[in-house]
């Protein structure tokens, strides 16, 4: 019993919140007000999915907002320029991978920890997007055939819902049912023993971080598509809320340990917090207070496997 | 020959760990490795298994030149060691445990891509364990609810899992009870018998008079001489070990 409470408590700590909301905040059950609280929640879990891959392998990705926000600026950039949608999106998405790889880098050969290494790739990122843009946001004239990828929707679901659980299903596939998944798992686990046991350790953490940077440029690219425009601040929000997802996701299904399913619960756990607050008429600002409580409280039922990464040096 | 370590050193910064150091070993033999703390015991095991790089010297397998730059280039050309913290993920299963780093996977529906095959680790995992005359309510528990004994055994599972040709044990019986060390000593017999050799870093005169063929001494990171057992007790090697002295 004390088991199931330990792996389900935040799973039930949910179910109570949209209890709650649903007998408290007008209109929280309309389906257009749940649509839009899981499309909101679907660029979060993209982009804390990719957090979750980096911690996965033992470190911490905090340049997943301005990479993001970079990724944007790059497809709308090409677009606005009249570039093939195609060669946009994958422009945008390829500039988070190599920057994710990039700090993949910088943490596997220069030996600097990722926390350090991804805060500075982080505002090369964010003074890279001002600089494209010349400090100015790209609003309107993006074709209809790229804003579908956002806004469209497959038999009365949105398209965002549906990349959102495409990229949940190849994360756990990932994760679970390959042998790189498993090495990238006991690489964040146990760096040393894995290595040991023959692991490339260094090429995990690479690649925990390069997918890191991938689902950021994703992230970035499907806002842009959904809010057809784009600036360098327009995925700021999602660092502190993405890494609250994580966090919050550590909390339960397997307790300590960054798991995709947890995070899907952690991002829907924030996403129904924030639109019920907002519901009930709460300033912003009440939000982010209860972002940072979330984040306090998560950091500290699995504050072990945190120290570890936040301070460690790969071999 | 297996084995040939010629004039292998390790120094870390302006402290040498492990100097001129030459060892050689033939296929089936069982080697023991003794001498005080900070004799060079652990630094030679390291090196030959791929954990630390010499920084001179060289090291060939079956004649030929090897340079591991890493654990997996020596499991690979057939050297497979257990630590003496055991180098266990202690949150992840056994079977998980004793595939670390080589699970097997078996084809998918998707052409070209591969899936763990975890019925099959689970088997195989069983019957190494088995051979170690370890049974387990489930090779799903996670190894921190394992006694110190069951988790070297997880350990060597993982060593025998590589079917090396040689096999470097660092300390194996150090946590273990007497009936479990008894198992452990017959394994490394085993192992000899099926070819495989065993080089034993142990600080246990007892075990190692009990398996080896010959045992090396190490005084200082310099290799200070070598016995054939037959021609000693554990007293005898107990004191050349101290003293340094081989006569």
């Amino acid at each position: 019993m004390q088991d199931l409470l330990k792996r389900f408590g935040t799973v039930i700590a949910y179910l109570v919140l949209f209890t709650v909301l649903a007998a408290s905040a007008d209109n929280f059950l309309d389906p257009y007000n749940l649509l839009s609280i899981l499309k909101h929640v679907s660029f979060l879990t993209i982009i804390a999915l990719g957090f979750t891959l980096a911690l996965a392998a033992g470190e911490l990705d905090l340049s997943i907002a301005h990479v993001a926000s970079l990724s944007s600026v790059c497809a709308a950039a090409l677009l606005f320029n009249d570039y093939p949608i195609v060669f946009a999106m994958l422009a945008g998405i390829g500039c988070g991978t190599a920057l994710g790889l990039f700090n993949g880098l910088v943490v596997t050969r220069m030996r600097i920890p990722s926390l350090i290494a991804t805060l500075a790739v982080s505002t090369i990122a964010n003074g890279l997007a001002y600089l494209i843009t010349g400090g100015v946001a790209y609003v309107g004239r993006l074709d209809t055939a790229f804003l579908v990828f956002g806004r469209g929707n497959v038999l009365g679901v949105p398209a965002m819902i549906l990349w959102m659980g495409l990229t949940v299903a190849l994360t756990l596939f990932l994760l679970k049912r390959t042998r790189t998944g498993v090495h990238l798992v006991c690489t964040g686990e146990a760096e040393e023993p894995a290595r040991l046991a023959g692991i490339r350790t260094r090429r995990m953490k690479l690649l925990g971080l390069g997918l890191s940077g991938l689902l950021a440029g994703v992230t970035g690219v499907l806002l842009t598509s959904s809010l057809s425009s784009s600036s360098p601040a327009i995925a700021g929000e999602y660092l502190m809320t993405g890494i609250a997802a994580v966090l919050l996701g550590m909390t339960t299904i397997e307790p300590g340990k960054p798991n995709v399913v947890g995070t899907l619960i952690g991002a829907l756990t924030i996403g129904t917090l924030r639109n019920g607050l907002t519901l009930l008429g709460a300033q912003y600002y009440v939000q982010d207070i209860v972002l940072g409580v979330i984040i306090i409280v998560s950091v500290s039922a699995s504050a072990r496997e945190l120290r570890k990464v936040a301070f460690s040096v790969p071999h | 020959m297996l084995l040939e370590i010629e004039d292998l050193g390790k120094t870390y910064g302006a402290v040498s760990a492990l100097s001129g150091v030459s060892l050689a070993m033939d296929e089936g033999e069982v080697v023991g490795v003794c001498g005080d703390n900070g004799a060079g015991k652990s630094t030679l095991m390291r090196i030959v298994a791929g954990a630390q790089p010499p920084s001179r010297g060289a090291v060939r397998l079956r004649g030929k030149p090897v340079r591991f730059t890493g654990p997996r280039d020596a499991l690979t050309a057939g050297i497979a060691a257990i630590y003496q913290d055991l180098a266990l993920a202690v949150d992840q299963s056994v079977y998980q445990n004793v595939f670390m780093g080589s699970e097997l996977v078996r084809r998918s529906w998707v052409p070209g891509l591969r899936t763990l095959d975890k019925r099959a680790m689970r088997e195989r995992s069983r019957e190494y364990l088995a051979r170690l005359g370890i049974e387990l309510e489930s090779v799903d528990a996670p190894v921190n609810r394992l006694s110190g004994g069951q988790r070297q055994a997880v350990a060597i599972s993982r060593a025998l899992r590589w079917e090396a040709a040689l096999v470097i044990m660092d300390e194996p019986t150090a946590a273990l009870g007497v009936r479990e060390k008894a198992r452990v000593l017959d394994l490394v017999r085993k192992l000899k018998e099926t070819g495989v050799s065993v080089l034993l870093v142990s600080h246990n005169m007892d075990d190692v008079v009990a398996v080896t063929d010959r045992v090396v001494i190490l005084r200082g990171g310099r290799l200070q001489g070598e016995v054939a057992t037959a021609d000693i007790d554990a007293d005898r090697l107990s004191h050349m070990v101290m003293s340094g002295r081989m006569q």
